[in-house]
């Protein structure tokens, strides 16, 4: 039956699962679907406690065909086609690789899968496979089709799962086979470059398409697309400090992506509103909801002094030490633009002019509890970003590799330089606070508090009819400049509704063949029974 | 700690309103003018700082500017003024070029979130504009650090000074150099890659509704700000500076130098310059990049 042993890695990955799980459990949701988010939990399980392949594939199903089931009560069904149709082909390419590895090492427990005497192109063709199933369950390039739509039609409190843990499926799957089942000496490195250059590329392009949604789902979509690209970039490298630089950034994006979706759930459920264009001027009416946004995008961004400055500090020190220069400009230059669409995130929701007068309720303290929680761990990561470099040794550690040797809690350090969290946490906290004392006690006579429509607007007095909410129009300039506009009017509908006619063509092929004409079904039948006798024979 | 600390803010306030200063007095000349006196720059603040009237919009217009200047001053701070010395080098041990990068747009955050706070559709598109073009200039710049992380193995500012006793890296590595340069002119605010930030007479830029102390210490942190960038330049591609006087030499050549290309050149649009930025200056750097 189903084998299981307790490994660092699996507890990594699923506790995360169930802190996310348990802190979204008590905000207010009212298409809860209890029993198929226990299964998706329990599937959860399987695949990161599995000991052999067959557990490990039963859990995969399991989770695809669930988080299919809880999808199925909001989303349209051409967005349900999408999502099963990739997740199937991803499973059936993942079963194939376990297929494969079976007949070549005889066996689907881990322990016992060794690839010493397996040819390099069937490890080749192993690899192929398991990459597909790893890159449409992460949302790469071409491989993303299924993953914006579903993000925006699903309920807003499953959103979270599927960024925070359902994507980060696809990084233990990678994790596990190319490094505790076919280890590195056995993997081809020509295809992990272009691995990589995939990674960073899916970044690059979810970035800029980011930028231009208007649709406060859809741009957090495309910002895990973008996130999970830098994660495969880093595992592609194949190496213990890009390992942990992956297992850092994945932490790091689960509770990054649980603050930034609860709070974006929090204003759906109070406005019924998804866009930019018709929020806006939040900031007063909801003020804790703003500072843990902002927090969560200097995490996103992966500035100082939070967070996620440490685990993209790690990913840069690595691709420095592998030489990667040019995907460190390609990772850097992503990461650069990502600023745009964190502001624009924190400007269209709470900054700017109100678009309209409506007045709104108070947002229920649920949706607080699993925000708090996750900036909570955000600043404290910043502060000590050494924290978990003790667990990911044992990690590396249970996966042969070389473990990091480190210091101090407070220091960051790889071979080729360090940075000490608490020297930024505490200078910014200090220089803040000075700041902010001189500035205060300077003493003005008169400050007037202006009134929203109170403003300069080129000599001209706004009224309520003007528009003058920004949050709309942010980005659309970014069409005018020419290499982003490639990426901006390109999509991967195009190829894959090329795929589509390609596959309905041939299928009319097929069908000729495989028709429920009993003539023809007869006859297929008995010339495959003759093929099967005579090799039987022979 | 402290007071090495603070001296190097206190420097970095002199010297960037100096610069701002000789920058209005050159400009003018150039222009076939007479300017300001030098030090019109730093009593303007002053008045500003204790101006009777200011407008605000609410606390995060207070937090906005508040973030810019700690950006800029802890960025300073990380960034040691002079060459393996122990004065002058704040909290630069606990640091390196990333954080550095990194802490550069902690201002921009900061003023693009007050800005945000204030209601004017116009301020939020002069920092939309800002942010575009960061993108076109991060790029460039980013190829020229990356070239000298992957020359140097590290990422030490102090070790990739250190290490150009022999030859500065402007001229050791001078497809890097130019690159860095040409982003350089735009992260400093001169033409032709400058975004309109124009205090009080255009309503287009990000500081357009900062009025009396919000606009001090908008006008305060870019001087400080400006002296920070022309710092990094000077450590890490003319060698950084053994003295206070040498450091002044070499930052006054970049300062010029800069200068005189903002007032020669018309400004680009937008799009126009990440447009550039992303072909010539950029081009330029991957070059350098796979020569190192």
């Amino acid at each position: 039956m189903f084998n299981f042993s307790i490994t660092p890695l699996g507890n990594l990955f699923f506790g995360l699962s169930l802190i996310v799980f348990l802190s979204l459990f008590v905000v207010k949701n009212e298409n809860r679907s209890p029993l198929l988010h226990i299964i998706l939990l329990s599937s959860l399980g399987f695949i990161f406690y599995a000991k052999d392949l067959i557990t490990f594939f039963i859990g995969w199903e399991v989770m695809g065909w669930s988080a299919y089931f809880i999808l199925a009560l909001t989303a349209q069904k051409r967005t349900l086609q999408k999502y099963i149709v990739f997740n199937i082909a991803g499973a059936f390419s993942l079963l194939a690789s376990i297929v494969l590895i079976y007949g070549f090492s005889g066996s689907f427990l881990y322990d016992k899968i060794d690839f010493a005497s397996t040819p390099p192109y069937i490890t080749l063709a192993i690899s192929i496979l398991v990459l597909i199933a790893v890159f449409v369950k992460s949302g790469i390039v071409l491989f993303h089709h299924w993953v914006v739509d579903t993000y925006e039609q699903s309920n807003d409190i499953f959103s979270t799962i599927l960024s925070a843990i359902i994507s980060k499926a696809g990084i233990f799957a990678f994790i596990l086979f190319f490094s505790q089942l076919i280890t590195f000496e056995y993997l081809e490195t020509h295809l992990f470059t272009f691995v990589a250059f995939m990674g960073v590329i899916t970044s690059i392009i979810a970035t800029f398409k980011a930028i231009d949604e208007d649709n406060m789902k859809r741009l957090l979509a495309y910002s895990s697309i973008a996130q999970v690209g830098y994660i495969i970039t880093i595992l592609a490298i194949l190496s213990s400090s890009a390992f942990e630089a992956a297992l850092y950034h994945t932490i790091i994006h689960t509770f990054t992506k649980l603050l930034l979706f609860v709070n974006i759930a929090a204003i759906i459920y109070i406005t019924g509103k998804t866009k930019f264009s018709s929020l806006g001027g939040l900031l007063y009416i909801y003020p804790l909801q703003f500072i843990l946004l902002v927090i969560g995008i200097i995490s996103l961004a992966g500035m100082p002094p939070l967070g996620g400055f440490s685990s993209k500090f790690l990913i840069y020190t690595t691709l420095l030490q592998e030489q990667q220069a040019l995907l460190l400009v390609a990772v850097m230059f992503s990461s650069a633009s990502a600023f745009l669409y964190c502001y624009k995130l924190v400007y269209g929701i709470y900054l700017g002019q109100k678009t309209s007068d409506e007045t709104y309720k108070k947002i229920p303290v649920s949706f607080y509890i699993p925000q708090i929680l996750a900036s909570i761990i955000l600043i404290v990561l910043g502060i000590f970003p050494n924290i978990f470099r003790a667990m990911f040794n044992t990690i590396l550690e249970s996966l042969n590799l070389d473990t990091i040797i480190f210091t101090d809690i407070f220091t960051l350090s790889t071979s080729i330089g360090s940075f000490n969290g608490l020297a930024i946490m505490g200078g910014f906290a200090v220089l803040f606070i000075i700041i902010l004392a001189i500035f205060v006690s300077l003493k003005n006579k008169t400050i007037q508090t202006k009134d929203r429509y109170d403003i300069s607007y080129c000599g001209e007095v706004p009224d309520e009819s003007s528009n003058l909410h920004y949050g709309y129009g942010m980005g659309r300039e970014l069409k005018r400049i020419s290499f982003i506009k490639v990426i901006l009017e390109n999509s991967s509908k195009y190829f894959w509704q090329k795929v589509e006619n390609i596959t309905k063509d041939s299928s009319s092929v097929i069908k000729k063949v495989y028709s429920f004409d009993t003539q023809t079904v007869v006859l297929v039948t008995f010339g495959l029974f003759t093929i099967v006798l005579y090799m039987g024979a022979n | 700690m402290f007071f090495d600390s603070l001296m190097m803010i206190i420097l970095a306030y002199g010297f960037g309103f100096l610069y701002y200063g000789l920058y209005r007095n050159i400009s003018a000349r150039v222009h076939g003018r007479f300017g300001p006196s030098i030090a019109q720059s730093f009593f303007d603040s002053i008045k500003l700082f204790t101006k009777n009237n200011s407008t605000t919009f609410g606390w995060m217009f207070y937090a906005g500017p508040v973030i810019m200047a700690t950006g800029a001053m802890l960025t300073v701070l990380f960034i040691p003024f002079l060459n393996s010395s122990d004065s002058l080098v704040g909290l630069s041990s606990y640091g390196n070029l990333i954080v550095v990068l990194y802490l550069m747009v902690l201002g921009p955050l900061g003023n693009a979130l007050g800005v945000g706070s204030n209601s004017n559709p116009f301020g939020v598109m002069g920092v939309t504009r800002g942010l575009t073009r960061l993108i076109g200039l991060e790029l460039p710049f980013y190829i020229a650090v990356i070239g000298l992380m992957v020359a140097n193995q590290t990422i030490d500012i102090g070790v990739i000074m250190a290490n150009q006793s022999d030859g500065y890296n402007a001229f050791s590595h001078p497809l890097l150099f130019i690159a860095a340069f040409i982003s350089f002119l735009g992260f400093m605010g001169k033409s032709p890659f400058d975004v309109v930030g124009a205090p009080q007479e255009v309503y287009s830029g990000p500081a357009s509704e900062f009025s009396g102390k919000f606009l001090a210490l908008a006008l305060s942190q870019s001087a400080i700000f400006s002296f920070a960038k022309l710092l990094l330049m000077v450590n890490l591609f003319l060698g950084g500076a053994d003295t206070l006087i040498d450091l002044v030499f070499k930052t006054f050549i970049l300062f010029i130098v800069a200068v005189f290309v903002g007032d020669v050149y018309a400004r680009l649009t937008t799009i126009k310059s990440v447009e550039f930025l992303v072909r010539v200056p950029t081009v330029i750097g991957l070059v350098g990049l796979l020569w190192v």
